[in-house]
């Protein structure tokens, strides 16, 4: 394995281009219906309110959505044929929040013949941090940037 | 009996999906997904090199807690953590299965988590989306 700083215009540092989406009971509502999950804590406010968070709250997984959006955008090829995402959910977002994407580069690897990309992910409503991990993508064929 | 799985009637190791649950990859549904997620990446309107209409990535989210959601925790259960690996992007018709195994179960500040790992292969076998989910459970009545 061979830690690069640059690759084929890719570089450590690069900024990934953010996303701003804003997120409302709708939104949360529509993407229940359309992945089919309907915990009640994201659907049903009456529910919500007996549990911690007190009110409802977006699915995670719609939250990695937008960052799917991101990484499409910077390198579809990468993402959608051999990307890897890990990432901890750190806090919620409700309904009236603004959601934040954001990424850059933290390293680039030439490993097995291919090289690959080391992204931060950083989902942020204001100064709360959401949502943090890392994406990996091969750059060795680059579609878009 | 409840109508969900309890923390307790797990073990690490399990098989958590039996029989395997499938999914068709339907236009309608990933149109569905689309709209409700604003992705207007452009590579989802028009067909690949092989004449493949794909859905986004991300729809694994879709047919992986479709998958789970044949087996739930109780009603208040969130996502604490998740790994994605996109082998490839699922096409429009294929149909998928995915299996889960339960890797780990802990309790940390009074509250109990659930590591499982997910494979989703379509009709052919082909691995399409492999990932892990940890999950803290809801609370049991």
């Amino acid at each position: 394995m061979t830690q690069l700083q640059a690759y084929a215009g890719y570089s450590v540092g690069d900024q990934l281009d953010e996303i701003v989406q804003s997120v409302d009971q709708s939104m949360i509502n529509a993407y229940a219906d359309a992945s089919g999950d309907i915990n009640p804590l994201h659907i049903d406010p009456d529910f919500a309110k007996t549990t911690f968070f007190g009110r409802t709250i977006a699915h995670g997984l719609l939250t990695l959505a937008f960052v799917s959006r991101v990484l499409s955008a910077w390198n579809w090829q990468g993402w959608a044929y051999g990307g890897d995402l890990n990432v901890s959910f750190l806090g919620p977002v409700y309904p009236g929040d603004t959601v934040r994407v954001s990424g850059e580069i933290d390293s680039i690897e030439k490993r097995e013949g291919a090289v690959y990309a080391r992204c931060q992910i950083v989902c942020h409503c204001d100064d709360r941090t959401v949502v943090k991990g890392f994406a990996i993508c091969n750059i060795t064929t680059k579609e878009t940037k | 009996m409840s109508d969900y799985v309890k923390y307790s009637s797990m073990s690490e190791g399990d098989n958590f999906l039996d029989p395997l649950p499938s999914f068709e990859v339907t236009q309608q549904c990933v149109d569905k997904y689309i709209k409700s997620t604003n992705d207007e990446t452009q590579q989802l309107s028009v067909h690949d090199e092989q004449g493949n209409k794909v859905a986004p990535p991300m729809l694994a989210a879709v047919y992986v807690i479709d998958a789970l959601r044949t087996r739930v925790g109780p009603p208040g259960g969130i996502h604490a953590k998740q790994r994605f690996k996109f082998h490839r992007p699922a096409y429009i018709g294929e149909t998928l299965s995915t299996s889960a195994q339960v890797l780990k179960l802990y309790e940390r500040k009074g509250r109990h988590y659930v590591e499982m790992t997910t494979e989703t292969r379509n009709q052919e076998g082909e691995l399409i989306t492999s990932g892990m989910i940890t999950r803290i459970w809801g609370k049991e009545a």
